[in-house]
C-alpha cells in the first residue's frame, strides 16, 4: 500500500467522528502547551536572572588583566589587542579605563571636588556595557564629563567627643546639582625646567549610577577621549603623566627624565580591558578563545556553572513535569484510537479478508494516532507562544499596578526557544504514536470471520 | 489448482478448562481443476463454509494440506496467507461485505490500493469494471444507497479488479431476488467461459448449483457426493 494512500485513508478515518477527533487533538494540544509553557518559564528566568539581573555586567564581563609574553612580545594591551577582541564573536562591547597620570585639583566654581580619580574611557563602549547614569547624559562632545554619584560626599569628621563620625546619606548633596557646570583642572607640566600648570574646563553633563554594590563609593571623574588629549597636548606625555623626583630636580634631570616618558603619539596601552559577551552564556567560549590567543583573563561566569547547572536541573524538572500533562492526554489517544479501532472493526475484517497484511493496518492506525498527536503538537506550541507573549506583556503590568513594583524592561517571565518547541512536537508525537501502538495492535487481530458475521 | 489432502477441522468450545471439542470436516480429500467452477451444497452445519474458510486461511485445518496453484499453504504465516489471498484470490459474500464508509468506486478499487497499484491505473481499471458490471452511473454512490442486486455487482467487481485466476463465493445469491441472482449467475458462467476463472460456490440453491461443472456435496464434514462434471459443460 502506498504511503499516500495511506494518509488518505487516515484522512477519511479521521472525519468519522469529527467531535470526538477535536475533543482528542484538544487534550494533546493543551498538554503539549501546557509542556511548552511550564517549561518555558524556567528559560524566561534563567535568561532573565542570569543574563539581565545577575548577570548585567557582573556576569557578562571577562577582564583581561594582559598578555601572555610567551605568546605576545609584551603583556600590555594595545588598541589592535581591543579591535581583536571586539571581532569575536558573541561580545557586545570592549571596555577599559586609564588613570590620568597626575592629579589635576578639580574644581567647580573655585570649591574644591573630593574626587578619588579622573579615569579615561570610552563612553559608547560604556553605554553597550551597561554604564548606567543617575542623572543627565553620556557626553557628546570632547568636552563633556561625568562625575561618580558620590563624588560630593562629605569626608569623615570628628565628633564632639572625638570620634570619626561619617556623614549620613541624608546629608550627601545632590552630585545632579553639579549637571551643566564647568569643572576645572589644573593641569601641571614643566616647561623649560620649570614646573608650571594650566587650566583646562570641561563640562559635567552625566552623573554616573550608584554602583550596585552598596558599600562601593563611587567618587570618580570620567573623562572621554578629548579631554585626554587636551591633557596630553599640555604635559606632551602619554596620560598626561609626570616624572617623579625624591627631591627638587634640577633643569637638566627634568629634561631627561621628560625625555624618557612615553610621548602621546606612542601605542596606547589599556587598562582594566573588560571584554563584555552577549550573553552568560557566550562567556564560558570567548573567556577560553582569549586564553588561548595569550589573553590573561578571568571572569565570574566561571563561578556561575553552578547557577547553570541549577537552572538546567529545574528546566529538566520542569519538562518532566509537563509530559505528564502530555502523558494524562495521550490517555485520551489511546482512548479515542480504542474507540476507532472498535467501530472499524468490520471495515478491518473486510480488509483483512480481502488481502490487507496485518503491517498495513497497525500502519494506519499509527498513523492516525501521530496525526492526532502532530495536530496537537502544532496547535499546542502555536497556543503557547501566544500564551507566552501575553503572559510577557501582561505580568509587568500586573505587578506594577498590584504590587507598585516595577520589573526591569527587558524581564521575561516566558521565553520559548525554537529547540524547546521542537522538543515537545516530538514528545507529543511520541507519546501519541505510543499510546496508539496498541490499539493499532489490537486491530491486526480483529478475527476475520467474526468481522464478517458482524459478531465484534 | 486446487488441492486438499486429509483436511480435517474441529472447534473448541466452551470455557477455558471446560472446552468441549466439536468435529466439523473429516478427512476431506479435494482437487478443484484449472477454469472448473464447482458448487459445494449441503445443509447448515455440514461444514461446507468451514471449507471455504480453510481455502481463503481465515482459519487453519486440525489436520490435512492446502495447495493452490501449486504451493503449499498449511504452514503460510498470517502477513503471507494476505499476499496470497490478495494475488489469487477473489471474494463474493452472501452479505456483500463492501465498507459502508466507502463508494462505490474506493470499494471496487480497494484490492488495487491494497496491491500500491498507482492511481491512474487504479482509476482506469475500476472504472472499466464497473462500466461491464453497468454500475458506471453508481461509482459515487455509498453502499447504503445502492440496492442489494447493485451491491453484489460492487462486490463481484471488486473481486475480479485484480484479475485473481479463483473466486471463492460464499452463498453468493443469498442476499439477492431471482432476477437479480439470474443476472448473477449469468455474470459467473461468462467470466468462466471468456478468462477461464476457477469459481468455488457455497451454496444450498439447486439454481446456483446448477451452473457449476461439479457439485460436491457435504454432509456432517464428510464428501458424500462428488458428482462428475456433466460433459456438456466440462471446463474449456
Amino acid at each position: 500500500m502506498r504511503t499516500g494512500d495511506q494518509f488518505r485513508f487516515v484522512r477519511q478515518n479521521m472525519k468519522k467522528n469529527k467531535t470526538r477527533l477535536f475533543m482528542t487533538v484538544l487534550a494533546t494540544a493543551m498538554g503539549c502547551a501546557f509542556l511548552i509553557v511550564l517549561a518555558s518559564v524556567g528559560f524566561g528566568l534563567q535568561r532573565s536572572i542570569v543574563d539581565e539581573m545577575v548577570g548585567d555586567r557582573l556576569v557578562t564581563a571577562i577582564e583581561v588583566h594582559g598578555k601572555d609574553t610567551n605568546v605576545h612580545e609584551t603583556s600590555e594591551l594595545t588598541g589592535e589587542d581591543l579591535r581583536q577582541m571586539r571581532s569575536l564573536p558573541g561580545v557586545k562591547a570592549v571596555t577599559y579605563r586609564n588613570y590620568i597620570g597626575q592629579w589635576m585639583n578639580p574644581s567647580i566654581q573655585g570649591e574644591p571636588v573630593g574626587s578619588n580619580s579622573v579615569l579615561q574611557l570610552d563612553f559608547e563602549a560604556e553605554k553597550e556595557a551597561g554604564f548606567d547614569l543617575a542623572a543627565g547624559s553620556t557626553p557628546q562632545a570632547d568636552d563633556e564629563i561625568v562625575i561618580g554619584y558620590h563624588i560630593r560626599e562629605l569626608p569623615p569628621v570628628e565628633g564632639a567627643n572625638g570620634e570619626i563620625v561619617s556623614p549620613g546619606p541624608e546629608e550627601l548633596p545632590d552630585a545632579s546639582e553639579w549637571l551643566g557646570e564647568k569643572m576645572a583642572f589644573e593641569v601641571a607640566y614643566y616647561e623649560n625646567g620649570e614646573k608650571r600648570t594650566k587650566a583646562v574646563e570641561a563640562t559635567v553633563v552625566g552623573v554616573a549610577a550608584i554602583p550596585a554594590k552598596e558599600w562601593e563609593r563611587d567618587k570618580n571623574i570620567y573623562v572621554g577621549e578629548g579631554v585626554l588629549k587636551r591633557i596630553e597636548a599640555i604635559t606632551g606625555t602619554r596620560f598626561g603623566e609626570l616624572p617623579y623626583f625624591d627631591k627638587e630636580p634640577t633643569a637638566e634631570q627634568i629634561e631627561q627624565a621628560m625625555s624618557e616618558m612615553p610621548k602621546p603619539e606612542e601605542e596606547r596601552s589599556y587598562n582594566r580591558v573588560n571584554v563584555i559577551a552577549k550573553t552568560a552564556q557566550e562567556v564560558k567560549g570567548i573567556s577560553e578563545k582569549l586564553r588561548e590567543d595569550g589573553y590573561y583573563n578571568y571572569s565570574i561566569a566561571d563561578e556561575l556553572k553552578q547557577v547553570n547547572v541549577m537552572f538546567l536541573i529545574m528546566k529538566i524538572g520542569l519538562v518532566f513535569v509537563g509530559t505528564i500533562a502530555v502523558l494524562i492526554a495521550s490517555i485520551g489517544i489511546f482512548n479515542t484510537m480504542t474507540m476507532a479501532v472498535t467501530e472499524r472493526a468490520g471495515d478491518i475484517g473486510i480488509m483483512k479478508a480481502i488481502g490487507a497484511r496485518p503491517s498495513v493496518i497497525r500502519r494506519i492506525f499509527l498513523l492516525e494516532s501521530g496525526m492526532i498527536g502532530l495536530l496537537g503538537a502544532l496547535i499546542g506550541t502555536a497556543v503557547s507562544y501566544a500564551i507566552s507573549a501575553a503572559v510577557n506583556a501582561g505580568l509587568p503590568l500586573l505587578i506594577t499596578a498590584l504590587m507598585e513594583e516595577k520589573l526591569p524592561a527587558e524581564f521575561r517571565f516566558s521565553v520559548i526557544p525554537p529547540y524547546l518547541a521542537v522538543l515537545s512536537c516530538v514528545i507529543a508525537l511520541g507519546v501519541a504514536v505510543l499510546s496508539g501502538y496498541r490499539p493499532a495492535k489490537r486491530a491486526t487481530r480483529v478475527d476475520v470471520l467474526r468481522a464478517l458475521r458482524r459478531d465484534l | 489448482m486446487i488441492e486438499l489432502k486429509g483436511i480435517s477441522h474441529r472447534f473448541e468450545i466452551g470455557k477455558k478448562g471446560r472446552e468441549r471439542v466439536v468435529p466439523v470436516l473429516h478427512d476431506i480429500d479435494l482437487r478443484i481443476a484449472e477454469s472448473e467452477i464447482v458448487s459445494i451444497v449441503g445443509r447448515s452445519g455440514s461444514g461446507k463454509s468451514t471449507l471455504l474458510n480453510i481455502m481463503s486461511g481465515y482459519i487453519r485445518p486440525t489436520a490435512g494440506s492446502i495447495h493452490v496453484r501449486g504451493r503449499e499453504l498449511t504452514k503460510l504465516d498470517e502477513s503471507q496467507w494476505a499476499a496470497f489471498r490478495l494475488a489469487n484470490y477473489g471474494f463474493i459474500f452472501q452479505s456483500f461485505q463492501l465498507i459502508p464508509s466507502m463508494t462505490a468506486y474506493e470499494n471496487v478499487e480497494l484490492p488495487m490500493v491494497l496491491q500500491g497499484i498507482p492511481e491512474k491505473k487504479r482509476k482506469r481499471k475500476a472504472l472499466a469494471l464497473m462500466e461491464q458490471v453497468g454500475l458506471a452511473p453508481y461509482a459515487g454512490h455509498y453502499p447504503g444507497e445502492l440496492s442489494g442486486g447493485q451491491q453484489q455487482r460492487v462486490s463481484v467487481a471488486r473481486a475480479l479488479v485484480l484479475e485473481p485466476p479463483i473466486v471463492l463465493a460464499d452463498e453468493p445469491s443469498g442476499s439477492l431476488d431471482s432476477e437479480n441472482e439470474k443476472q448473477l449467475l449469468t455474470m459467473i458462467k461468462q467470466l468462466n467461459h471468456e478468462f477461464g476463472i476457477t469459481f468455488v460456490i457455497i451454496t444450498h440453491d439447486d439454481q446456483v448449483a446448477s451452473i457449476a461443472h461439479r457439485t460436491i456435496r457435504l454432509q456432517d464434514g464428510r464428501i458424500v457426493s462428488n458428482a462428475a462434471p456433466r460433459r456438456e459443460e466440462m471446463p474449456i
